[in-house]
């Protein structure tokens, strides 16, 4: 198995996972997706809302906002010294009193830690109008994606399988393929149908159907596409490492549970 | 308000909502401050194409309450 990596900005990333098979290929996705915590806002203590919404969206709208944090700082809380009742190493509040009239944005939240900030300052929570008042205090904890989408680190998270196309003897260079295909995989060159951008193909077989000659050979190969882009929280690289980890420690635990039996 | 994340795909979106309404404001057809922005897939595009406030509206017919 091997990786390469075509395009990466940190936060939107393609890679290639190379000589591998479906069923590691969707562990790695959905490990990505559900078994690396994130920290999101999961309870709020409202003292004052005198906005127009209510209390239920105003959570609601707070827990989406991304929050940045030092994993390494924070227990899960059902793993805490405190038995998940809470305690400062599982969990952070972030506090926010403001009157109106003003937009509140997600960085005037005051955070008792100052690692775990939100990703993005500028997220219009809510719209004060003269007299209005907010006073709370949001209460974040580490989850997985499994539980809420709001734990999740990232948002797009696929993968294809890469074809192989072939041509063979029997074409007899009538270009329906050419025309048909909706990602352009062939061309005309000298009179011959040529396969240019194997990498585009998408499986969709079309090329098959309008094929007299039955000159179109298409496989499935044992490499992966992966897209992925990340929330914010952290770049893609360290969500894929850490699904790796995650998926390590469960082959690990079913080894041990193995020779248990 | 707007919505923090796309309905569909989960990412965040609020953020680069007032800079959306700015380019709008200064005469920009949706579809241009959108691929100025970022916005990609559909699914995120049309939460901007398809938001209407209505906190304004409220505040117009109720006035403060305090
Ligand atoms: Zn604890
Ligand atoms: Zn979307």
């Amino acid at each position: 198995m091997k990786v390469e990596v075509i395009r990466d900005d940190g936060f939107w990333t393609e890679f290639i996972l190379r000589d591998s098979n479906p069923a590691f290929a969707n562990a790695w996705r959905r490990a990505m997706k559900s078994h690396v915590p994130v920290m999101a806002v999961d309870y709020v203590d409202i003292y004052m809302n005198s906005s127009y919404l209510y209390d239920e969206i105003l959570a609601h709208r707070i827990g989406l906002i991304p929050l940045k944090t030092n994993l390494e700082k924070f227990n899960l809380q059902n793993q805490c010294v405190c038995g998940g009742e809470g305690c400062p190493s599982c969990q952070v509040s972030l506090r926010l009193n403001v009157e109106g009239p003003r937009v509140v944005y997600s960085g005037d939240f005051v955070s008792d830690d100052p690692e775990t900030v939100p990703v993005f300052d500028n997220i219009p929570v809510i719209e004060l109008f003269e007299g209005q008042q907010l006073m709370l205090e949001a209460v974040a904890r580490l989850g997985f994606g499994r539980e809420h989408a709001k734990f999740q680190p990232v948002s797009v998270c696929t993968y294809r399988v890469l074809a192989r196309v072939r041509i063979n003897e029997s074409c007899s260079s009538c270009r329906k393929c050419v025309q048909v295909c909706p990602r352009n995989v062939f061309s005309v060159d000298e009179d011959r149908v040529r396969v240019i951008d194997e990498f585009s193909c998408t499986l969709c077989k079309d090329c098959l159907k309008v094929c007299e000659e039955n000159a179109i050979e298409l496989t499935e190969t044992d490499d992966f596409l992966f897209t992925v882009e990340s929330i914010g929280q952290m770049e893609v690289r360290e969500v894929a490492r850490r699904a790796l980890d995650a998926i390590k420690s469960k082959a690990q635990e079913m080894v041990s549970l193995m020779e248990e039996l | 308000m707007f919505p923090v994340r796309c309905f569909t795909c989960g990412a965040v979106i609020a953020h680069k909502y007032e800079d959306y309404k700015g380019l709008i404001d200064s005469g920009k057809s949706p579809k241009e401050a959108l691929d100025e922005l970022g916005i990609k897939r559909y699914c995120c595009r049309r939460m901007f194409l398809t938001y209407k406030s209505v906190l304004k509206e409220f505040a117009r017919y109720h006035g403060a309450v305090g």
